[in-house]
């Protein structure tokens, strides 16, 4: 009896789940009204929510469209987003999300080629107009821009016996390095682990920074090419991570970087246990007032290689689900709030998208990071990531990893390298 | 008849709720295992059958997880039974006297599993450390430098179960320490009278009779172990190199970030298949010779 009942539970079971397979495709997406008084939703994490509440408070003031943000965690965003999409439920009008989910969200977003237009994309670094194209229309409109910038301690840099220390050791004058040598000159000069001081602290859990190395070295791109090739040992790739490994390896500088991620690397900056950062330009701002280094920070652009100066951009983009319940709508907000993208700069984060937001503020006190950032973000060189659905998991199984084994210092760059290459293209055929 | 029709029909609420959130699930996991299908488009999905199977059993970084979740269950478990049971025997024999220490003892359990993964994640830290810095006020610090516990891919994957270890060690302890009380104390008292030493009656007597307990905590303990997740990621998102990725992360990986529901459910199935063996291997081994 007892086993009858437990198969006839089970298999109403399967049942069930292969009806609701079939049964979730066909549910239809709930159809919007397009009417002031409405509300629209918008998922976002923290920083993101921080950066557009003052604008949505303004565009409700100015349209009566009421703006809620349902606000979550980083990492939720892309989950969450996933599942509304999968499920059909179209909770969200529209979503804030990173520039490294938008080609895998690419197919399941509205088209905003009417929202884009050449004077709207003249106000934006070529890198994130670039990043907001999926084939050949455009699926999101950035809302802030960020890049990694160089950030030094201006007490050690102007202190007088260093500067006299420094050039007698390396024969010229110690200012903000501007270059890979110069980047590992100062680095070692600052090396004293004894005092509890590192000249920088390299990186092993990211692989961002190592990708901006890349095209520092001259390379079009980074991993692959624009026809989708597998290009992560070429020599640029080679010659990149060489450079990114050698403070640690070579020059024997900084903590060991196998657990070095950005929160730890900000961390050590914040307890003035580092002279310099490659960091997010944002946290210029965001020095806590009890830190050790509190009013002793510079900043100035990402340093350059022989490709030039460049980096890997973070924007984020505004997006509309094609389940959006309230697609016009959502669409109007877009535009506004790129109408308005420079009251994202009074948020704590305190960043833009357009150019002309930055160049407002890049000469007022206490904003001394927007030229470094404008800098690095108009550099020619400055590139996206791929536009790859695979993009996440080569990132995950193979780039990190790969930094990681570098970072050992007991496997040579081309050897990782190359076995990094047949991972990407084992991926490649999923 | 009528009679098994009315317990039939008491069960009816207990079974709709454990078909809506067990059954139904499991049914989807199992089902969506033998197709092709992604996250974002559920209704397109292609019959693959025993594909993901089969590749779940021969991929490389499925066999390296698992190795993973075994190294980091044994060594979980191996301390947490030890420290558990050499905890619950101290409050046991201090008696009525340990009414605070084992409120104290209990702590760590209240503590949210990502807290604790965070706190440990600062305490293990390599140049910030607590931990670290008291090894070097101790003069403890090896030759070779300060102690990189999250960042040695030969040592992370038993270093990030400290913090586990730290919160359920106490859970154990608890069980035991309520399975140590309903013994017969005349038993005992028979052992010691006999001559038995304490150690003796520990192993003879006491460890015997609690089988039961040990079965418990071993099924319950080990199946919450081997499927640990939030400790582990919040300290090392399975680096370095995937040195302390464990199952329940490449599962976790391979359908939310890649997005391939179908290769994860497989993984998943067989994941469950594995668990369900070990814990009747449990109950065949430990449990049952107790009631035989």
């Amino acid at each position: 009896m007892r086993l009858k009942i437990g198969t006839a539970v089970l298999a109403a079971s399967l049942a069930l789940a292969g009806c609701s397979a079939s049964a979730t495709a066909s549910a239809p997406a709930s159809s919007g009204s397009a009417a002031a008084g409405q509300t629209i939703r918008i998922l976002a994490e923290g920083g993101g929510v921080g950066l557009q509440k003052g604008i949505a408070e303004q565009f409700t003031k100015d349209t009566g469209i009421k703006v809620e943000f349902v606000e979550v965690p980083y990492a939720d965003v892309h989950d969450k987003l996933a599942a509304d999409i999968s499920t059909g439920a179209g909770s969200y009008d529209l979503a804030t999300i990173d520039v490294i989910w938008m080609t895998e969200f690419g197919p399941t977003l509205a088209n905003l080629d009417d929202v884009m237009t050449p004077e709207v994309t003249a106000d934006l670094p070529a890198a994130l107009v670039a990043d907001a194209k999926f084939e050949d229309h455009f699926i999101g409109m950035p809302q802030w821009a960020n890049a990694e910038i160089l950030f030094y301690r201006t007490d050690l840099f102007s202190d007088a016996k260093e500067q006299k220390a420094f050039k007698a050791e390396f024969g010229y004058d110690l200012v903000p390095p501007t270059n890979w040598q110069q980047y590992r000159d100062v680095a070692k000069f600052f090396n004293r682990p004894k005092d509890k001081l590192y000249g920088t602290a390299v990186k092993g859990a990211v692989e961002t920074e190592w990708l901006a190395y890349v095209l520092q070295a001259g390379s079009p791109s980074v991993v692959l090419d624009s026809s989708g090739g597998v290009i992560i040992d070429d020599a640029n790739h080679v010659k990149a991570l060489e450079e990114y490994i050698a403070p640690y390896c070579t020059d024997k500088v900084g903590p060991d970087p196998a657990t070095t991620d950005w929160a730890a690397a900000q961390n050590l900056f914040y307890q003035g246990q580092s002279a310099m950062m490659l960091f997010w330009a944002h946290a210029y701002r965001m020095t806590p007032d009890d830190s050790k280094v509190n009013g002793k920070v510079g900043v100035a652009p990402m340093i350059a290689g022989p490709g030039g100066i460049a980096a890997i951009p973070g924007p984020w983009y505004n997006v509309v689900p094609n389940d959006s319940p309230h697609p016009d709508l959502a669409k109007q907000y877009i535009t506004y709030a790129y109408d308005h993208n420079v009251m994202g700069i009074d948020a704590p984060l305190g960043l833009a998208a357009r150019t002309s937001a930055y160049e407002q503020f890049q000469d007022k006190a206490g904003y001394e990071a927007f030229k470094p950032l404008l800098t690095t973000l108009n550099a020619p060189a400055t590139t996206g990531r791929p536009m790859n659905v695979h993009w996440q998991q080569i990132t995950d199984e193979v780039l990190t990893p790969s930094v990681q084994k570098a970072l050992t210092c007991k496997v040579s760059p081309q050897d990782v390298l190359t076995e990094a290459k047949s991972k990407i293209e084992a991926i490649l055929k999923q | 008849m009528a009679r098994r029709r009315f317990a039939a029909l008491l069960m009816l609420p207990a079974i709709i709720f454990l078909v809506a959130t067990v059954a139904y699930p499991l049914g989807t996991l199992l089902f969506n295992s033998f197709f092709n299908v992604k996250l974002l488009t559920p209704n397109r999905r292609t019959w693959v059958g025993f594909d993901d199977f089969v590749n779940t059993l021969t991929s490389p970084e499925v066999g390296t997880a698992a190795l993973k979740t075994l190294q980091y269950s044994a060594f979980a478990m191996t301390l947490e039974l030890v420290l558990g049971f050499g905890a619950a025997l101290l409050f046991y024999a201090m008696r009525d006297r340990s009414a605070w220490a084992r409120t104290i003892f209990i702590f760590p359990l209240l503590v949210p599993p990502i807290v604790a993964g965070l706190l440990w994640k600062f305490l293990l830290s390599l140049d910030t450390g607590m931990v670290n810095r008291v090894i070097d006020l101790l003069g403890l610090t090896p030759a070779g430098g300060q102690i990189n516990w999250l960042g040695n891919v030969d040592t992370v994957i038993f270093t990030v179960s400290f913090a586990d270890i730290w919160l359920t060690t106490s859970f154990v302890a608890l069980v035991a320490y309520a399975g140590l009380q309903g013994l017969p104390a005349d038993v005992l008292e028979a052992a010691e009278v006999d001559g038995a030493g304490y150690w003796q009656r520990v192993w003879h007597v006491i460890l015997p009779l609690l089988r039961p307990v040990i079965a418990v905590i071993v099924i319950i303990r080990g199946v919450d172990v081997a499927k640990t997740f939030d400790l582990i990621f919040i300290q090392t998102e399975g680096g370095p190199q995937g040195a302390s990725e464990v199952l329940s992360m490449e599962i976790y990986r391979t359908m939310i970030r890649y997005g391939n529901v179908g290769s994860a459910s497989a993984t998943a199935a067989v994941f469950l298949l594995v668990m369900a063996f070990f814990a009747a291997l449990a109950y065949r081994v430990i449990w049952k010779p107790a009631n035989d």
